[in-house]
């Protein structure tokens, strides 16, 4: 497996020491990481574990500890870098806006160029295109709020394509979602994977983590696990993961 | 009187075609920002910084300073004491916008009281545009295009950090200065339009318009135009009326505002509902059925606002 090391150049993600905390309380505590580029991650752990947190400290958007390097480049609270995309849980955004899916997508172009211009016709040239790689194109005049729960996860991701990142961060793009959705969305995931893009994705569904990701990372505040995907999920490693709770890193570990 | 004469006769007078510029300065004005409350769910906080306002126009009248300024720095300073309230005393939102709004509402009652003119309370709160000066109406234009000018270059980044306030900060949009942004000009219009159609009728022209657009058009980018088209209906039709039927400007534009809404709630278009997890086949379909999401705080805010 390719954890902890660089394909090409700098990793893709690299964390040192990284903590995060809220009024006191620790929700991540001393995670080194390194994920190395072209990697697809899955990040488990029970609620509370802190697997929202790292991703949104390695966004920038948390007020962290330790050091995160994105491609090379330093990151810290309130930093924009242009490699990373992150895509908060769907409940975060405000789907009874009257907004069109185009108009949501192109959001995405924001990330590059000047932040404070109109849309441009190129950004919504690029929105198109990433529109039409989650097949969403035909839905680009319709009303945010009309979606169904897997339409709108596909939004997000256009989204974050429209972007270009080199990084995209996942806060648990499954969750609420039936069967058939959710196996739509794995396709549109290993589709994004397999173009060499590093992602690193939170979630609780561990039969879509073990067809997706060929690693996972378990988190309870601290890592408890790291490794190929059927390792950290086996029988002794899930029960560690969700029953009972942290645990010393031994058996499926981190190198 | 035929109808044209209907129309047409009262603005014969100066002080009735002020009023009708500074009528429809205001209603474009206050329903262009007000798409923005409403959809940012800020019509509380709204409603009570005009309550909060007054204390601060009092004060700049009593100590004969800038009223504009006296009533944003009360706007402001009512916001900064929620956000303590709320951050430091970890009071509820809802019950800290109600306090101190109330708060501040009473001070600038006793303030307008110290007053000599008595009938300064009344202009205050419901206003008079048959009143307003060349000055007054030069201002509230300046403010209308100011309005209309940072709403057509911010609108995007506005939809945006409104939609997913987390993504926006990612892609470098400064979520907290657009709302620090957001609630100066909210202050701001409710100052302007106070001479106008007072305090108290200013969040129902800023709240009623957007609320009855948000019903009628499907697209945020195209209810800012119908809102401010609506704004400066009610506010003509108010002149109209109040002059004919010898009744209060103020408030006359402000029935004519929710009166706009009710209208549009039987023509509805309804607000769009939040996706639900359902089966999507990958073509999927959009779909139809549409749900009954309301903002109800805007919806509260129409209706006390109109009761006045």
């Amino acid at each position: 497996m390719a954890q902890g090391h660089a394909l090409d150049g700098s990793p893709a993600i690299e964390a040192i020491g990284l903590g995060v905390r809220y009024s006191g309380r620790e929700a991540v505590r001393n995670v080194d990481l390194i994920i190395g580029r072209g990697e697809a991650v899955a990040l488990v752990g029970r609620n509370g574990a802190g697997k929202s947190s790292l991703l949104r400290a390695i966004s920038g958007l948390e007020n962290s500890s330790g050091q995160v390097i994105v491609h090379g480049e330093h990151c810290h609270h309130g930093a924009v870098l242009a490699p990373v995309a992150y895509v908060p849980q769907r409940s975060s955004a405000r789907w009874d806006l009257p907004l069109s899916v185009q108009e949501v997508v192109v959001a995405g172009c924001r990330a590059r160029g000047g932040r404070w211009r109109r849309p441009t016709s190129a950004d919504r040239a690029r929105a198109i295109q990433a529109m039409k790689i989650f097949r969403i194109d035909e839905l680009r005049d319709s009303t945010i709020g009309n979606l169904s729960g897997g339409q709108a996860q596909r939004v997000l991701l256009a989204r974050a394509f429209a972007q270009q990142p080199k990084v995209l961060l996942l806060d648990e793009p499954f969750a609420g979602l039936d069967s058939a959705s959710a196996d739509s969305l794995s396709t549109a995931i290993k589709d994004v994977c397999s173009s060499g893009m590093t992602v690193l994705c939170a979630m609780h569904e561990l039969a879509i983590a073990r067809s997706v990701f060929p690693r996972t990372i378990a988190m309870d505040v601290c890592i408890i696990g790291d490794g190929p995907t059927s390792e950290v999920l086996d029988p002794r490693g899930i029960e560690r993961i969700f029953v009972r709770g942290a645990a010393p890193v031994s058996a499926v570990d981190r190198t | 009187m035929n109808v044209l004469g209907w129309l047409t006769d009262p603005f014969a007078s100066g002080f009735m075609q002020r009023a009708l510029i500074s009528a429809i300065a205001i209603g474009i004005a206050a329903p262009a920002i007000g798409v923005w409350a409403v959809s940012r769910r800020l019509v509380y906080l709204t409603d009570a910084m005009s309550h909060a306002i007054l204390a601060g126009v009092a004060g700049a009248a009593l100590f004969g300073v800038s009223l504009v300024l006296g009533g944003i720095g009360a706007g402001l300073f009512m916001a900064l004491v929620v956000a303590w309230l709320v951050i430091r005393a970890r009071v509820p939102e809802d019950s800290a916008i109600g306090v101190v709004g109330q708060g501040l509402f009473a001070i600038g009652v006793i303030g307008v009281g110290l007053m000599s003119d008595p009938r300064a309370l009344s202009h205050v709160l419901f206003g008079n545009p048959l009143t307003v000066t060349s000055a007054e109406v030069a201002v509230q234009v300046a403010v209308a295009i100011v309005v209309l000018t940072a709403g057509w270059f911010l609108g995007p980044l506005l939809a945006i950090a409104t939609f997913d306030p987390l993504h926006a900060r990612t892609v470098g949009v400064r979520v907290g200065l657009l709302d620090t942004g957001l609630i100066i000009t909210l202050a701001m219009v409710v100052v302007v339009g106070l001479t106008s159609v007072g305090v108290l009728m200013a969040i129902t022209l800023i709240t009623a318009p957007a609320v009855a657009a948000r019903l009628l058009v499907p697209r945020l980018s195209h209810t800012v135009l119908v809102a401010c088209a609506l704004g400066v209906f009610a506010a003509i039709a108010g002149l109209l009326v109040s002059y004919h039927l010898s009744l209060p400007t103020g408030p006359s534009i402000a029935v004519l505002a929710v009166g706009e809404v009710a209208v549009a709630a039987v023509l509805r278009r309804p607000w769009s509902r939040s996706p639900k997890s359902a089966t999507d086949d990958w073509k999927g379909s959009v779909t139809g059925d549409a749900g009954d999401r309301r903002d109800e705080t805007a919806a509260i805010s129409t209706a006390g606002g109109g009761s006045l």
